[in-house]
């Protein structure tokens, strides 16, 4: 293409022949979702696993592991992504907006929960776990619905249905024993993030 | 028939324009693949439209490698309308 000048009908070709080449639906990998969700799997695994062999419940810090290395690694992965596309379009805009929002409220929700344990004892942790199984999923589903990816609506819908169990369970007063809520809390993360990860990064590949 | 703006009516800085207008930014490597121009062609041109006013690029770096990242202005969104109307009219779309 040159800096030459143009016929009004040619003005046109260049515009709609541009915009066809801008459109091209771009889904993007699956890693990011991979790293959050075998992180919250292994985390989980860790903090099982130590709670019912040591039955200490300072292992319960572990936790913190998720924020500590997920949101940092994320935003590194996220930023190498774009450079390599060289485009942001108003999808990725949203997209990151809708996951930040949703992050930063988490981080909130957990804040909350140590000023509320810190200052009166008591404890509120299930409010974290209730927050982060209807917020994630409801952010992935509206990011599916938005790229028009299934994968990513049906995993926030398995995710969210998991949320509304544990909404259910608290608010009827049954409480939340590891033996079976946390295989069931990993099960949430590898059909929300695990699953559609590997189903983007596949069809990414293609 | 009102005139067609110059500074658009060019076939690489309209490309350029009507790509900025469809996405919130994009850098040069991806503005010179989709345009299929000269590096040193799309670089003035691109000098040409930030002067005016149409566009804010951005020049830093990632590692070593220097990353240029484009996005249009307000002023020159409501350039390429008008330069749209103006092309309606002399077409009759």
């Amino acid at each position: 293409m040159e800096d030459k000048k143009l016929t009004e009908k040619e003005s046109l070709e260049v515009i709609t022949s541009m915009i066809a080449r801008t459109k091209q639906r771009y889904i993007g990998d699956g890693r990011i979702m991979l790293m959050w969700g075998y992180l919250v799997a292994v985390v989980t695994i860790l903090v099982w696993g130590m709670l019912a062999t040591t039955h200490q419940h300072v292992w319960n810090f572990l936790w913190f592991a998720i924020p500590l290395v997920g949101v940092p690694v994320s935003a590194i992965m996220a930023n190498k992504q774009q450079r390599q596309k060289g485009v942001k379009t108003f999808y990725d805009k949203v997209t990151s907006q809708l996951w930040t929002i949703a992050s930063l409220s988490e981080i909130v929700v957990t804040m909350a929960c140590i000023a509320v344990q810190y200052f009166t004892g008591a404890s509120c942790w299930s409010a974290m776990l209730i927050y982060t199984l209807i917020a994630m999923p409801i952010a992935e589903i509206a990011q599916g619905l938005l790229i028009k990816e299934k994968s990513l609506t049906v995993g926030g819908v398995i995710g969210l249905l998991v949320g509304i169990v544990t909404v259910c369970c608290v608010a009827g007063g049954i409480k939340l024993y590891a033996n079976w809520y946390m295989p069931l809390f990993i099960f949430a993360f590898v059909a929300m993030m695990v699953v559609p990860g590997h189903i983007l990064n596949h069809k990414a590949r293609k | 028939m009102k005139e067609l703006n110059p500074l658009l009516h060019s076939q690489l800085r309209l490309a350029v324009m009507s790509i900025l207008m469809n996405v919130e930014e994009a850098d040069f490597v991806y503005l010179k693949e989709k345009t299929e121009s000269t590096a040193g062609n799309l670089s003035v041109q691109l000098d040409k439209l930030s002067s005016a006013g149409y566009i804010v690029v951005d020049k830093g770096f990632v590692g070593k490698k220097t990353r240029t990242v484009c996005r249009v202005t307000e002023q020159g969104r409501d350039a390429f309308e008008e330069y749209v109307e103006a092309l309606k009219s002399y077409l009759n779309i």
